[in-house]
């Protein structure tokens, strides 16, 4: 059983987070299922969407977004008509009822979406038991990179912020950071299995978007028309002649290419290798739409 | 008169002999031609508005007070022996009533029991908690933390076949020499087939809420036959059926899945027997896609023999079913039944697998053995070079090739160019043209047979009050279909009375009209029949009533419109000038579906085409048109078909593009128990769906002329979009559904 609060101060939420068992609620939707599928018991569930953190902003000549900003505002934000790739990348996500809950913050912290880590059958590697079930079953939606965890990055945002030079500021009780938001994912290794570098009493404030790529995009493949995550989901900047790609669905976390080599370190695993295909594709398609 | 006569009933080409009560309504089948008021006129649905405002109470929603509240243990494995159970951890935790266990002595029978201690599929019940909360039932299942030794399981269907585990007998119908034939035929194709495990996945999940009072056992269930459920729950518990009552208001959805009364019913009155409280039994998401049943994965093989201009002289059909309904042997059906051929055969091996076994889904076996049927005839016309609308226009079969007896009614060619007309068929091959967006484009078609004539027993009563407002009672539950809407326009149509003057109640076990399981789309061809002729005994009454109050003869009367016209036009007064003098009485009616000719088989037929357009850098296919043409005799409710067939189509087309229960073959536990995982369409997948229906009523059938509906729109759907796609690239994928995976191998 978990206790709720809902602080109306980013310091009250501070907080009652460096309390430990503590765990940040936005849209909820992740989290909820997470503790529903007993992944996550947190002691005190502490829902930040009061906190005023919900405001898209001008900020010098880029845009500043808070952290429970909804994925349905970002996908309309007059603010943001220049950054293409992100708001195709929040349009495109989930569906309709989900994206005017689900926040900015809760996207790019959402966990994996691997069913062997979901399913209640299973304890897999990543949930820290000693068998990727993936490897040895079923993986044709998993990633294509080996390792440990072959799971997928499931978070469409991630690689559009990315590809828009985006940071992330983050706060505890004990100070405030700001980082580039690769940053915010790790690869996780035998002695710590965790896909984010959040610690357990830092909240995500803002996403801060510095100024606009001069042309961007977001290409997806999903398994159906809505309420699907990226089997492969492909953002592409350019800011001058340079170009910058990064993908979801490819690795356990988002994934920078190679522009020239898009498959670079992306080998593929025995059943999920046709999303080399796809990813080649998007590249191709996502190079010509921002050089026309 | 009243009857008993001994009559053939059909459910789903189960043909069985039985005697069944008819009271002769002397009512002739309405014609082609009859102008009708209300029937064959699209009217929305009877309970539209409360269902999307949320006010229609499902199982799920029905709260009585003191009620406990039930969750179910399931097996994480696949096989295995529970060597424990922590029941006095999970009773000692606070609100909890009562712990179902295998050990438990139960107050019904079954032949195996509900709760397994030697668990066969992942997701089989452990055992069941009642408590006050869910909560506190959920974390009691959690603390019997039950020790499991793991037993050898086997998930994978070749293995199974090679292992021999055969479920029952080989199933083997033949005629002619269908080696013989092959050997000789002038062209030959053969084709390797596999098609998915697909799960009905209902919005409401299995769900049943029992009472167990004193003189009376009440549930409210989400199933598709009451009334089969109140037998099964009789017997089981040994009371009489008077003494069960079954509630089932609305459904959400069953497609099959819902027969009887089911496990979550027994448990729940066992629960409620025990505590003397009501229980509520709703399965939670996992449990319903693990337990809820499926549609068992199949491997086909199918050969097919033909002279060169494309008469079919041989058709053999070997189908390997991953543990499907036991005694249920219908996946080569339409290859012995849909086109005229003297040396056919058909062979079915039920296997034997550690998962959770098939039970019906809407259309079973039936859609399967389509889906590769005619995937193998659209070879056979690749390989003639026939237009394959022509090839099935040319092996047309007249009559019914298995049983041999003539059809009731059969438009099947009418559907072939109905739909070939709306598709724009004849010009198809424009879609193969290289396309300004890049994507590979083409058209498919595929035909399809199913039962579906319907039959006695099926009852109904109508009571004409004072008012002049009609009220039908029938036998059925309406499980999302319309058909309580369809009743309402039968008897309106019968009494001459508006709609908004009849009212129908179903779901009810209570009155004790009998109607038939929603299966084997028999509801609308037996209850319909039933509604006409309980009106039309009210109807006469009321003639007879006017006759006495105007002094006419009531052969001269007629009524339309809510009012009673004599036929010289000299009376036109209103119902209740009549009905109004009755005070507190009411006149009475009740009908029944009388029995099917005999000497024919009843069938409906129709055809559909579908448009694909696969992206080749992508592996994606979206389905960009379907036309669809069918044959149910007369159609009612024209709003009410057309959402049935594009319900249908929506669930075929997904069991060629998105569905499918996927088992990890490390565990044999399926991955994709949860709806994230497992891909129903949304809207944004619907493609634009143009239905069509044959003009002609079954006027040999039954009163009303329909045929029923419920399951044929979805047989041929899927078959079509895989012959789109072997259109659109040259290429046919080994199996469904067309994973990007698959594609993307297929069209390398
Ligand atoms: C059916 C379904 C389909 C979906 N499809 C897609 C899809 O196609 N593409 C896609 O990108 N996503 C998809 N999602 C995921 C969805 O977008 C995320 O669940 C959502 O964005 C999470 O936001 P939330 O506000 O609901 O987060 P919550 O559920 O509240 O939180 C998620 C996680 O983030 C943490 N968290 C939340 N806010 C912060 C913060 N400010 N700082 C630090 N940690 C925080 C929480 O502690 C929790 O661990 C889908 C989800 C579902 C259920
Ligand atoms: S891919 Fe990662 S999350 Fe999935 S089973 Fe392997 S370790 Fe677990």
């Amino acid at each position: 059983m978990s206790t709720f609060c809902r602080p109306t101060t980013l310091a009250d939420a501070l907080a009652a987070l460096a309390e430990p068992g503590s765990r940040v609620l936005a849209g909820g939707t992740d989290l909820s299922g997470l503790i529903d599928r007993g992944l996550a018991s947190p002691t005190t569930v502490i829902d930040v969407q009061d906190a005023g953190l919900d405001r898209i902003e001008r900020c010098g000549a880029g845009v500043r977004i808070g952290a429970t900003a909804t994925l349905a505002t970002v996908a309309v934000s007059d603010l943001l008509t220049r950054w293409t790739a992100l708001r195709e990348a929040a349009a495109a996500a989930a569906s309709p009822l989900l994206r005017n809950v689900a926040t900015v913050g809760g996207n790019l912290c959402q966990h994996t979406r691997c069913w062997y880590y979901r399913g209640v059958e299973w304890t897999c590697w990543l949930g820290g038991g000693d068998t990727c079930f993936a490897q040895i079953g079923e993986h044709e939606r998993h990633g294509l990179q080996p390792g440990d965890c072959i799971s997928a990055h499931p978070s469409d945002l991630a690689p559009a912020l990315i590809v828009s030079d985006a940071t992330v500021v983050v706060a505890s009780a004990t100070g405030i950071r700001e980082q580039p938001v690769a940053a915010l994912y790790r690869r996780p290794d035998v002695d710590d299995r965790s896909l984010l570098t959040l610690g357990p009493d830092e909240v995500i404030t803002h996403v801060v978007l510095p100024a606009p790529p001069d042309a961007s995009v977001y290409l997806r493949e999903g398994q159906r028309e809505a309420f699907s995550f990226p089997l492969v989901g492909l953002a592409v900047a350019r800011f001058g002649e340079r170009l910058v790609m990064a993908a979801a669905g490819v690795a356990n976390i988002p994934h920078l290419l190679d522009p020239d080599d898009v498959l670079h370190d992306l080998p593929g695993n025995p059943q999920s290798a046709w999303k080399r295909t796809v990813l080649a594709t998007l590249a191709s398609r996502g190079r010509t739409a921002v050089t026309m | 008169m009243t009857r008993l006569v001994k009559t053939v009933t059909e459910m789903e080409g189960r043909f069985e002999e039985k005697w069944v009560l008819v009271e002769d309504d002397g009512l002739v089948s309405w014609e082609a031609e009859a102008a009708l008021r209300h029937v064959g006129h699209p009217t929305p649905r009877l309970t539209g508005p409360q269902r999307v405002s949320g006010a229609a109470r499902y199982t799920v929603d029905v709260a009585l007070p003191g009620m406990l509240h039930a969750a179910v243990l399931r097996s994480p494995v696949a096989h295995g022996r529970v060597t424990a159970l922590q029941v006095a951890a999970a009773e000692a935790i606070a609100g909890v009533r009562a712990v179902l266990t295998p050990a438990s002595e139960l107050g019904f029978q079954q032949r195996s029991g509900p709760l397994h201690d030697e668990p066969l599929y992942a997701g089989a019940p452990l055992a069941v908690v009642a408590a006050d909360t869910l909560a506190a039932a959920r974390e009691a299942c959690r603390a019997l933390a039950p020790s499991i030794e793991p037993l050898p399981f086997t998930v994978d269907i070749e293995t199974a076949w090679q292992e021999q585990r055969f479920d029952g007998d080989l199933h083997e119908e033949a005629r002619g020499d269908v080696e013989a034939a092959l050997a000789a035929a002038a062209v030959r194709v053969e084709l390797v087939v596999s098609t998915p495990g697909q799960l009905q996945t209902p919005i409401e999940p299995h769900a049943a809420v029992a009472w167990w009072k004193p003189d009376e056992l009440v549930c409210f269930i989400a199933t598709q036959g009451m009334f089969d459920a109140r037998a099964e729950l009789a017997k089981r518990f040994d009371l009489p059926p008077e003494r069960v009552r079954v509630i089932t208001e609305y459904v959400g959805g069953g497609f099959g899945g819902k027969q009887n009364a089911g496990f979550e019913a027994l448990i729940a009155a066992e629960l409620s027997r025990r505590t003397g409280r009501p229980v509520r039994l709703v399965l939670d998401r996992h449990g319903e896609q693990l337990d809820g049943g499926c549609r068992p994965a199949t491997r086909q093989t199918v050969r097919l023999g033909a002279t060169a201009d494309g008469m079919l002289t041989a058709i053999d059909a070997e189908a390997l079913v991953e543990f499907g309904m036991s005694g249920w042997r219908a996946v080569t059906t339409p290859a012995l039944t849909l086109y005229r051929c003297a040396d056919v055969r058909g062979i079915e091996a039920n296997l034997r697998l550690e998962l959770r076994r098939g039970n019906a889904f809407r259309a079973p076996a039936v859609m399967e053995g389509i889906t590769a049927l005619e995937q193998a005839i659209d070879e056979l016309a690749i390989e003639t070079g026939l237009d394959p609308l022509e090839l099935r226009r040319r092996n047309f079969a007249d009559r019914d090739q298995s049983a041999d007896l003539p059809y009731t009614s059969n438009s099947l060619l009418w559907c072939y160019d109905r739909a070939a007309e709306l598709a724009g068929w004849p010009d198809r091959d424009r879609w193969r043209e290289p396309q300004a967006d890049g994507l590979l484009r083409g058209m498919g078609c595929a035909a399809q047979i199913w039962w579906g004539g319907g039959g006695p027993p099926s009852h109904a009563s109508c009571r004409l009050g004072g008012d002049g407002v009609a009220q039908v009672v029938v036998g059925v539950q309406d499980i999302g279909t319309g058909t309580l809407t369809a009743a309402r326009m039968v008897a309106a149509e019968e009494l001459g009375l508006p709609l908004d003057r009849v009212t129908v109640r179903g779901g009810d076990t209570a009155p004790a009209i009998y109607g038939p399981v929603a299966g084997g789309s028999q509801t609308t061809p037996s209850v319909m029949p039933a509604v006409r002729g309980a009106a039309a005994a009210v109807r006469r009454k009321l003639l007879a009533l006017a006759g006495d109050v105007f002094e006419a003869e009531p052969d001269d009367l007629v009524v339309d419109d809510g009012r009673i016209r004599s036929r010289d036009g000299g009376l036109d007064e209103p119902y209740t000038a009549v009905t109004a003098k009755l005070g507190q009485a009411s006149i009475d009616g009740s009908g029944n579906r009388g029995p099917n000719p005999d000497g024919y088989r009843a069938n409906t037929f129709g055809c559909q085409i579908a448009r694909v357009a696969v992206d080749p850098g992508t592996g994606s296919v979206r389905v960009e048109g379907i036309w669809a043409a069918h044959d149910i005799g007369r159609v009612i409710n024209p709003l009410g078909a057309s959402s049935q067939v594009e319900g249908g189509i929506l669930q075929g087309m997904a069991y060629a593009l998105s569905e499918q229960r996927v088992i990890d073959r490390t565990t044999g536990v399926p991955v994709n128990a949860t709806m994230d995982d497992y891909k129903v369409p949304t809207m944004m997948d619907t493609p634009p769906i143009v239905v069509a229906f044959a003009p002609l009523p079954d006027t040999l059938l039954n009163t009303v002329g329909a045929k029923g509906l419920g399951e044929p729109p979805i047989i041929p759907t899927a078959a079509a979009i895989a012959n789109a796609f072997r259109h659109a690239t040259g290429r046919r994928a080994a199996a469904l559904p067309l994973t990007r995976a698959r594609v993307l191998e297929a069209i390398a």
